[in-house]
């Protein structure tokens, strides 16, 4: 066959579609290097690539683009970068959430121990008031003509219970507190609560009735933080109360 | 409305642009010569879509179109090193290597096999896709020749189908088609003619 004859081919040919006789003339034309059968072929090339270019044009997953670079070493796939960033992501959230969590515990405790500060001085107070105002409250002073001791007042009611008051009493320390006796006449001293000093003031309330004729005296120690049976210091305060 | 219609039109050749650039062939198959990493991000960013696109109308199925697709990307990286940077043409060579991909990947599932898949391979050899007109494609003949497709008759779009997507010989087209071979032969050439005559009046404009 001429090259005239095969021009209608080439692009079969390049196709790989051409009957078997056709596909060998071509094949005899090209082997023995045919200017015009080389030509014809790359133009039919050409045409080929245009046509195949021209299609409906479709989008494949951008996972395979990650798949495919992953194949060559260039990315990592994909799901390892989803799932690193996911990771890294969720571990920051975490950490987040955490020091918020923690943030928002102290703050809770730190506004709850003042609730209960304020709640408690605010009871005290109203204690207070009712003990001042109320006709059967009977006054004792303490420290009085001492050398800079704490000086103040024992109130004692017979329903109300006792309510000492006293300045110039420094704070108890360290792992220290403050811890108000009742000692009855020819008996012991009795545990009547824990307080604190502010520094210059205290304040402490042992509520509920009392027989006043059976007490000799109020006294206060400083004792370990969680209290003491019996005293194990020498009183800082002492009220006799004894009628 | 006239404007909604010429979207698809305008994304269609502004993608082809992409995919039809000349002029940074050479420093690409140089990059690829050596293997640059980044050389293939940059080939599947050109040719991704239309070798996908190709492979897709194919097999005409998605998962099937992108593992043949990455066979396509990954026979080009393993043979680049035979292609001539100054004188090749890279988005030809890619597109029929995708087709022939998916050819032989539907000819394998029709048992129609044979000896095709060596002469699919031998009509990929770079040396093939050596010194094509440096303007063999450009935005104008596509359009041309897109134009030029939509007016062949349906017999002829039949066979040209037939041919590039379903890689039939003529024989096997004159039995599906129920015709003569002499007239699937004829309506072949006649569309071929027209098409070749298309591109070539838009080479010389």
């Amino acid at each position: 066959m001429t090259c005239e004859e095969l021009r209608d081919l080439y692009e079969l040919y390049a196709l790989g579609v051409l009957e078997a006789e056709d596909r060998a003339e071509i094949d005899a034309h090209l082997t023995r290097g045919c200017a015009n059968c080389k030509q014809g072929l790359a133009a039919a090339l050409a045409l080929n690539a245009v046509i195949m270019s021209i299609g409906p044009a479709e989008a494949p997953s951008k996972k395979l683009r990650h798949r495919l670079l992953a194949s060559i070493g260039y990315e990592r796939p994909g799901w390892f970068w989803t799932g690193a960033l996911t990771a890294a992501l969720m571990l920051a959230l975490a950490v987040w959430l955490g020091t918020q969590e923690r943030e928002r515990s102290n703050q809770l405790a730190e506004a709850r121990e003042q609730l209960m500060q304020v709640t408690g001085e605010r009871d005290n107070l109203n204690q207070a008031v009712r003990f001042l105002s109320d006709p059967e409250t009977r006054p004792t002073s303490f420290g009085r003509g001492q050398q800079a001791p704490p000086r103040g007042y024992v109130f004692l009611h017979p329903q109300l219970g006792v309510m000492l008051i006293a300045s110039n009493l420094p704070a108890a320390g360290t792992g220290k507190t403050y811890e108000m006796w009742v000692i009855p006449k020819g008996g012991s001293p009795r545990p009547a609560g824990l307080f604190q000093s502010d520094g210059m003031r205290g304040l402490h309330i042992l509520s509920g009735p009392i027989d006043l004729d059976a007490l000799d005296a109020i006294a206060v120690t400083v004792e370990p933080l969680a209290g003491s049976a019996a005293p194990t210091t020498m009183p800082v305060i002492t009220a006799p109360v004894g009628t | 409305m006239r404007l909604v219609k010429l979207i698809p039109a305008v994304f269609f050749y502004a993608f082809l642009q992409v995919a039809l650039r000349r002029d940074d062939d050479a420093d690409l198959i140089r990059r690829l010569k050596a293997h640059e990493p980044k050389a293939m991000a940059d080939l599947y960013r050109r040719c991704g879509r239309l070798a996908y696109s190709v492979i897709l109308r194919v097999v005409r199925n998605v998962g099937v179109a992108e593992d043949l697709t990455q066979e396509t990307f990954l026979r080009i990286w393993n043979r680049v090193g035979s292609f001539e940077a100054e004188r090749g043409a890279l988005t030809p060579w890619v597109l029929a290597v995708a087709r022939n991909r998916a050819i032989d990947h539907v000819r394998s599932q029709d048992g129609r096999l044979e000896a095709s898949s060596v002469d699919l391979e031998r009509l990929e050899r770079p040396g093939l896709f050596m010194d094509l007109e440096s303007r063999a494609m450009t935005i104008d003949r596509a359009r041309r020749v897109k134009v030029a497709l939509e007016k062949l008759n349906a017999n002829q779009r039949t066979v040209i189908e037939l041919a590039y997507y379903e890689g039939m010989s003529h024989t096997e087209m004159a039995e599906r088609l129920k015709q003569p071979l002499g007239t699937v032969k004829t309506w072949m050439r006649t569309a071929l003619q027209i098409l070749r005559s298309e591109l070539r009046e838009a080479a010389i404009a």
